[in-house]
């Protein structure tokens, strides 16, 4: 791969591209196989990748909509990385099917035989019925393409010809954006994530799926600028400066996940109300103990420790296994809120959890590859751009 | 690399200074000196009279209260909760915007914070000494309120550590601490100031043990800053905690509407944003009062209502999520403790805290509207009255009609709960009154350094146009 310096444009990357297309046909092939030999374990290991990879897109989403109600300038040169990120969403819309024919392995709210015998589900079935989860969710893919796809759009308007008149619009667009971005991504973290469990609810339970898509947006933008740095590439556009702006957010936000995460887990402790506690014993069972506490320590503590010196923040190797760490652990953090009402006894690995991974994640990559590729990998027409590069943190 | 122009660059947006008025390092400790050394106006004595007599009817209130005892309030049951918590959480909550702006926004590299952070934090510290007298009073027999404490003791009476009313002890008690140390540290380059320039030999005694020895030498500076970023990142997760821990209080009960998960985020988000809409009340009067003009400019303004907009669409959204989880949860209880709140007995509390908190910071979207100062003055007021309801609608309708209808009341204040209300604001301002007459109510240091002549590179431009 190789960059004009001119013009910031990427080349020779066919093969990058290929890649993903490959291992992700491969493996969306293999996990389709899986389907057939055990279609309840097939949907909540797709679910489980699905929620993975939907959380970067909206991850990146919000952080796109930060920058611009912000003007943020330190950060003009990864605003097209993350632009890109945010713009690949929408192909989360076509790997939604699947899940609409997995209705009655993932959600029990949508099994009439069900809800007939179930009286809170009779009280709730004004919102958790078929046909109205459909809409919310042609609703929520409709804003989070038409947010994305403008402000990529004018930002790319922005590289050919720079106008104020850019900046203003996508601020325009940023300030209701982020009020439709926050009610849209919580109901679809209720409907999607705390539906599966269709007794039990919780008011944060919204921006607790948030903050973990937060640290994956940030946390991918590291590794993807740190991967670009092995190879040579934007060395002396994206410094340390950057990489350290970016590791205190990824820390600040550590720490607002394990906020979510304790005031949740806290109020529910306390109160004791068991309509509320069984989310978190049924966490407790068997080898799912564990993993709660590897949550607590994995999630919050670890991470929260590690970046604390100035030296971790500003080396690209240790801050690229953090980042690598804090995925990990987003992971987990997906399985543990998932996977204990399939799997009730304990932790149950199945292989069809790495290839519906590795199978969404190719091809969301692949798609964030094409548009990578086809535009200049900063924004060159951003004002702030220069002010970006030589940003020093002294 | 010298990149540091953008004004030049195509498509940028026209930059505003900060500070406007060609300012020097000169005029700027003029300006601000200048107002705790004149003449003492007569303006501030009719007003500093004014606060003082009502915080004389706070004291005396208090001390009918402490021989009455606490029945003079229009607590009943079930409504045991009035308005002294509501108070409490009130005040508390006003405080939260000083932390922000001088810990949070420093974090954040937030240059504007410089006009307005110094007199935020005096804001938070008399808003948190007013909070405290609430929780005090309330305990009826207050010559044991020392049972509060942790004390070792021969009894091995010891207080319940599960209980979020002894967190709130710890909580708020450092939050004033620190929010005490890093005020005062943030003083001492402007205390040193006021004591070169004092004329009189008590002043220079005074205003000399006050700034600590500080020489502003390289040396000195070096270990302030490094003293200001640790209180910063001391203070920035007090921003979040104090208001986590207070809203513990309702949230650990079973009670429909006290109990649910969101609310320590919420609670901080309003806080914020009720404490905004003071520190900007307060920073339009003395604005205007001493000609502040070019220092707090209209810039600050917007970008303080920027944030009033911003966490008042916070709080829209928690209160939007609780009153669909309650619906959601299919539970009939908690969906009758939102119901009752918004048609109930107590549903035009529930629509004033609505109107203010959501409705009327809109206005906010027209640029017209944040720039115009008699529309903020009027908006901060409305947000401040909000946000005082939303505590009072918490508090008080959930309790009102709790599990047992036998039981249900309907609660009115008496003459004592207005009286210790508007008390406390007599308390406030008599602090705050006296804190802008002695104390440089702007960080002159800090001011300084984002004039353009504190870049090291701003006279080098000059040399080069010759």
């Amino acid at each position: 791969m190789k960059i004009d310096l001119n013009t910031f444009r990427l080349s020779g990357t066919e093969p990058t591209k290929t890649r993903f297309l490959v291992a992700g046909i491969l493996m969306l092939a293999v996990s389709v196989a899986g389907y057939f030999m055990d279609s309840h374990q097939f949907f909540f290991s797709y679910l489980t990748a699905y929620l993975f990879w939907l959380s970067l897109g909206l991850g990146s989403l919000f952080l796109v909509l930060l920058f611009h109600l912000t003007g943020t300038r330190w950060g003009s040169v990864l605003r097209r990385i993350i632009e890109t990120a945010a713009v690949s969403l929408p192909v989360m819309a076509i790997f939604f099917i699947p899940i609409l024919f997995g209705m009655h392995e993932l959600y029990h709210w949508a099994d009439p035989e069900v809800v007939a015998h179930d009286e809170i589900l009779r009280a709730k079935s004004g919102y958790l019925n078929f046909t109205f989860f459909v809409i919310r969710a042609a609703v929520y893919f409709s804003v989070w393409t038409f947010l994305a796809w403008k402000l990529y759009s004018k930002s790319l308007e922005q590289d050919s010809n720079p106008q104020a008149e850019q900046i203003h619009a996508m601020r325009r667009i940023s300030a209701p954006g982020m009020i439709l971005f926050a009610i849209t991504s919580s109901f679809a973290a209720f409907d999607w994530v705390m539906s599966i469990e269709p007794h039990w609810f919780s008011t944060i339970f919204g921006l607790y799926i948030f903050s973990g898509g937060l640290l994956m947006a940030l946390s991918f933008i590291v590794l993807f600028a740190s991967d670009l740095r092995r190879q040579g590439l934007l060395t002396t556009t994206i410094t340390t400066e950057h990489y350290q702006d970016l590791a205190r957010l990824i820390f600040s936000f550590t720490i607002f996940w394990g906020y979510m995460a304790f005031s949740q887990y806290f109020l529910i402790w306390y109160a004791n109300i068991p309509e509320e506690t069984i989310f978190f014993l049924k966490r407790g069972v068997g080898s799912w103990r564990i993993i709660s506490w590897v949550l607590v320590l994995g999630n919050f503590l670890l991470p929260f420790i590690v970046l604390m010196p100035r030296a971790v923040k500003r080396n690209n190797i240790a801050l690229s296994v953090v980042a690598v760490w804090v995925i990990l652990m987003h992971y987990i953090d997906l399985v543990w809120i998932v996977m204990p009402v399939h799997h009730t006894q304990g932790i149950h690995f199945s292989w069809m959890d790495l290839t519906t991974l590795a199978g969404i994640g190719g091809i969301y990559m692949w798609v964030f590859w094409i548009r990578f590729a086809a535009q200049p990998v900063v924004p060159v027409g951003e004002p702030s751009l220069d002010e970006s590069i030589a940003f020093t943190n002294n | 690399m010298s990149v540091t122009l953008t004004k030049s660059k195509p498509g940028a947006l026209e930059e505003v200074p900060l500070i406007k008025g060609n300012q020097t390092f000169r005029s700027i400790t003029e300006k601000i000196s200048e107002i705790t050394e004149r003449k003492t106006a007569l303006t501030w004595v009719l007003l500093f009279s004014l606060a003082a007599s009502v915080a004389l009817l706070f004291f005396a209130q208090i001390g009918y209260l402490f021989w009455e005892g606490i029945g003079i309030w229009g607590l009943q049951n079930p409504v045991g909760w009035g308005w002294a918590i509501v108070n409490f959480v009130f005040w508390v909550g006003i405080g939260h915007a000083g932390t922000l702006i001088s810990a949070v926004l420093f974090l954040f590299r937030q240059k504007w914070r410089t006009s307005i952070n110094r007199f935020a934090e005096a804001m938070t510290i008399f808003a948190v000494i007013v909070a405290l007298v609430f929780p005090g009073i309330h305990v009826g027999r207050v010559w044991v309120a020392y049972f509060m404490f942790p004390l070792p003791n021969q009894m091995q009476m010891w207080p319940n550590f599960r209980s979020p009313l002894l967190w709130d002890i710890f909580a708020v008690g450092t939050y004033f601490t620190v929010s005490l140390m890093f005020w005062y540290t943030g003083l001492i380059p402007d205390l040193a100031t006021l004591r070169d320039r004092a004329k009189t030999r008590l002043r220079k005694i005074t205003m000399g043990i006050l700034a600590l020895g500080w020489r502003g030498g390289n040396k000195q500076w070096k270990h302030y800053e490094m003293a200001y970023l640790l209180l910063a990142g001391l203070s920035t997760p007090l921003v979040l905690s104090v208001h986590s821990v207070v809203s513990t209080d309702f949230a650990t009960s079973i009670i429909p509407g006290w109990h649910t998960t969101i609310f320590p985020p919420y609670f901080v988000a309003g806080a914020i944003f009720s404490g905004f809409a003071m520190v900007l009340t307060l920073a339009i009067i003395a604005r205007k009062a001493y000609g502040l003009e070019n220092i707090i400019t209209i810039q600050h303004f917007e970008k303080m209502n920027k944030i009033i907009m911003v966490t008042g669409m916070m709080v829209g959204y928690a209160y939007g999520m609780e009153f669909f989880i309650a619906w959601y949860s299919g539970n009939e209880y908690e969906k009758f403790a939102f119901i009752n709140r918004a048609f109930g007995p107590y549903a035009w509390a529930y629509w004033i805290m609505i109107t203010c908190n959501v409705l009327i910071p809109q206005l906010y979207w027209s640029k017209k509207m944040r720039t115009s100062v008699p529309v903020m003055f009027t908006i901060s007021i409305f947000v401040n009255i909000g946000m005082w309801f939303e505590r009072f609608v918490i508090t008080v309708t959930s309790l009102a009609n709790d599990y047992l209808p036998s039981s249900w009341d309907y609660y009115s204040p008496t003459i004592f709960d207005i009286g210790l209300l508007i008390g406390s604001f007599g308390l406030f301002f008599s602090l705050f009154l006296l804190f802008i007459r002695f104390l440089p109510m702007i960080s002159m240091a800090e001011v300084k350094g984002v004039l353009p002549q504190a870049d090291p590179h701003h006279y080098e431009g000059e040399a080069h146009h010759g």
